[in-house]
């Protein structure tokens, strides 16, 4: 799955660790969402949209699979 | 609530840890040569203690992880657990059939190797997720 996240963060100036700590998660959650590496659960994704203020099929689109 | 992050566990558990070691060496070297019966079984169930709390130290590190962290907690606990399971019924059949001489100093091991396999699995774990050693 493909997101948006690392994008939406850099525009608004957090680092990993501020939007870990505005997620109340790990700053490797993070970095392992943004790589990719890991796809957030539906909690944590319309955490992540709530914290944007955007739709999650905004912010994360299904991969090739 | 606030995280319960790696570097509060991990003070906690060296502190503990210290203790246990004290124990071992100050303490241990004395229980077979104590006669008192109250007094050998308090000594041989003192070093249990700090690592029962190293354990409660753990669930507590793991309850106050988030989804990601948990995972990769109960994945290299299945690892370990698994592991040390086979082990444990290769020597037990291996025993039983006598085969091999074990006895039952040997139980003293399976907590120190089950939290090496779960260590270093977690670590290589990590490391696959991009952890860089801090949260």
């Amino acid at each position: 799955m493909k997101n948006s996240v690392r994008e939406l963060r850099e525009a608004r100036a957090w680092s990993q660790g501020e939007l870990a700590e505005r997620l109340d998660v790990s700053r490797q959650t993070v970095n392992a969402i943004e790589t990719g590496k890991y796809d957030p659960s539906l909690p944590l994704a319309f955490r992540i949209a709530k914290l944007f203020r955007l739709s999650i099929e905004s912010i994360f689109e299904p991969g090739k699979d | 609530m606030s995280r319960y992050t790696e570097k509060q566990y991990r003070r906690h558990m060296f502190l503990i840890m210290a203790v246990y070691v004290a124990l071992m060496l100050l303490e241990w070297p004395q229980v077979r040569s104590v006669s008192s019966l109250p007094w050998k079984i308090a000594l041989a169930l003192a070093p249990p203690i700090p690592i029962i709390i190293v354990i409660w130290l753990m669930a507590r590190r793991v309850m106050h992880s988030d989804e990601l962290e948990q995972r990769l907690h109960l994945t290299a606990l299945s690892v370990a657990t698994g592991m040390i399971c086979s082990l444990s019924l290769v020597g037990g059949f291996l025993s039983a059939a006598g085969v091999l001489a074990l006895d039952g100093d040997i139980l003293i091991w399976i907590a120190p190797v089950l939290s090496i396999i779960y260590g270093v699995t977690h670590l290589w774990l990590g490391r696959r997720y991009g952890n860089t050693g801090c949260s």
